[in-house]
């Protein structure tokens, strides 16, 4: 059984130290909610550990089934069996979505498929989805809506079966109907024994899912791991009771924050 | 000097051909006219007479010094061109486009590659002489390597010619800190009852893109090409299956 674990991860964006030693580990069959106030490091621990360039380790180690894969580049990574679902994914002009998606299935699998069962696979993935066919052929996500960006993510994890996947704000952009189609592939998925580590603002999404185990993330750290009444907890009252409870000082998000809004990276816009 | 009377779709090997060319167009049905092997220092001229669509594909992998290509366009015609530039090292292509009667036009798309230490000016200029007439450039560029490539040219409305329009838009994706791409859309309109538009955009490759692709198991060297790929694609609809398959093979050799 595959162990994604980390140890005490630092990570800087910019010369901005943003997390500040996390620990955790997730192993597969888990589905882990990752909470916490905005600006706090949730999507720069997702980041880091996909290896993206722009988050820095500067401290610590993550390793994937015993394997160290602190240095590795993204694409070794995703090769390994870990997946990022972006919070905003990037519109590619010119690279045809099923190129796309078949060259990341072959760059992930031993053996190559053949164009025939790629197709298959395509499609039953698509139906999956319930994402209309042609968006499988047009650029990748150039012109795609909100929510049509999210299903094109979840369609990715479908077609790479990974180990791990990550899965950062999948429900924000998306309809009633389509955070339905999206938890029910999720939850599809965990049956099968995939491993899940979630971002989300909204309760909701976990009522759907429901994830065995929650974390949460405060300046940078996690300075709670526990069961799953976490999230109804912080959903009703808020991260208030980890000051009065554990003696944490939630810092405020700086001034240049107010930029800030739903669909936006808050690390992000707070480095600019 | 050759003078060659084109009535039908034909694959031209321009290295038969004289220095200097002229192509008179007289087809009825809209043809195509495929030039390939093209020489190092060449002439060519298409006078496309009333009412003729003439689709003009050009394909060049070769060494090419200097290429001038000029056309006028008669009433009702149209000149829809496809060039694939991946020519190697010194080269100055000019291309000079003369809208001369009404409702003539020209569409023009052109990408092209550069690498090593190649060193590309390309200049595409439409000079719209009548009412009614409609012109669009498209000039996309990828450059590598320590290579330089320019691409400017002139949209030039002359006084009276109501009504027309023109667009041009040049981009160019910087691949390599030694390399060096400009674009110089200009426009210059005499006339007030006009459409017309001009954009640049010069830049490096993205690392959202980059690691977007990446993350899902492409290689570096895969993302790339097929950034590359990409961004060259929308000139592959000008040729038939094999030249798109040469055009294929030279993006992969150079990713």
């Amino acid at each position: 059984m595959a162990t994604l674990k980390i140890k005490n991860l630092h990570v800087e964006v910019e010369g901005k130290e943003i997390l500040k030693g996390v620990n955790v580990s997730i192993s597969e069959g888990e589905t882990v909610a990752l909470l916490g106030p905005n600006g706090h490091g949730k999507s720069t621990l997702l980041n880091a550990i996909m290896g993206h360039p722009r988050y820095k380790i500067t401290q610590g180690s993550i390793y994937l089934d015993d394997i160290d894969i602190t240095n590795l580049t993204p694409d070794e990574r995703a090769r390994a069996g870990l997946f990022l679902a972006l919070q905003n994914p990037a519109e590619v002009p010119g690279v045809i979505n099923s190129d796309f998606l078949r060259a990341a299935v072959n760059a992930t699998r031993e053996e190559k498929v053949s164009t025939y069962k790629f197709y298959k696979m395509l499609d039953s993935a698509v139906k999956e989805v319930k994402m209309p066919f042609d968006l499988a052929t047009r650029s990748l996500n150039e012109g795609f809506s909100g929510g049509e960006k999210k299903r094109n993510e979840i369609l990715q994890m479908l077609l790479l079966e990974p180990k791990i996947a990550m899965l950062d704000e999948i429900d924000s952009g998306l309809d009633v109907d389509a955070i339905q189609i999206v938890a029910d592939v999720i939850k599809q998925e965990k049956e099968k024994g995939r491993g899940f580590l979630v971002i989300s603002h909204y309760a909701r999404l976990f009522d759907l899912i429901q994830p065995t185990r929650a974390i949460v993330m405060i300046n940078g750290k996690i300075v709670l791991d526990g069961g799953v009444d976490l999230i109804k907890r912080i959903d009703q009252t808020g991260y208030e009771f980890i000051k009065t409870e554990l003696g944490i000082s939630i810092e405020k998000e700086s001034s240049n924050m107010n930029e800030v809004s739903i669909g936006s990276c808050a690390v992000k816009d707070a480095i600019k | 000097m050759n003078k060659v009377e084109i009535r039908e779709s034909k694959y031209i090997d321009c290295s038969l051909l004289d220095n200097e060319s002229e192509f008179l167009v007289l087809a009825k049905e809209p043809i195509k006219l495929t030039l390939l092997n093209l020489k190092e220092e060449c002439k060519l001229h298409f006078d496309v007479i009333d009412n003729v669509f003439l689709q003009l594909s050009i394909f060049s992998n070769n060494q090419i010094k200097s290429l001038k290509i000029t056309a006028n366009i008669g009433e009702n015609a149209k000149i829809l061109t496809y060039f694939a530039d991946f020519s190697k090292e010194q080269c100055k292509i000019d291309a000079e486009i003369n809208l001369n009667k009404e409702q003539a036009t020209c569409e023009w798309h052109l990408a092209s590659l550069t690498s090593g230490l190649d060193n590309k000016q390309i200049a595409v200029s439409i000079y719209h002489n009548s009412p009614l007439t409609f012109g669009k450039i498209d000039n996309y560029g990828v450059c590598k390597d320590n290579s330089r490539l320019l691409f400017s040219g002139t949209s030039h409305i002359i006084k009276g010619s109501h009504k027309s329009t023109s667009h041009q838009n040049a981009k160019i994706m910087v691949f390599d800190q030694g390399a060096i791409g400009s674009a110089k859309p200009i426009l210059k309109i005499d006339e007030n009852d006009i459409e017309a538009s001009h954009a640049a955009v010069v830049g490096k490759i993205s690392d959202e893109h980059l690691f977007y692709l990446t993350s899902r198991g492409l290689s570096m060297d895969e993302a790339k090409s097929l950034i590359t790929l990409g961004y060259l694609k929308p000139i592959l609809v000008g040729f038939d299956e094999d030249i798109q398959k040469q055009i294929d093979a030279i993006i992969e050799e150079n990713k």
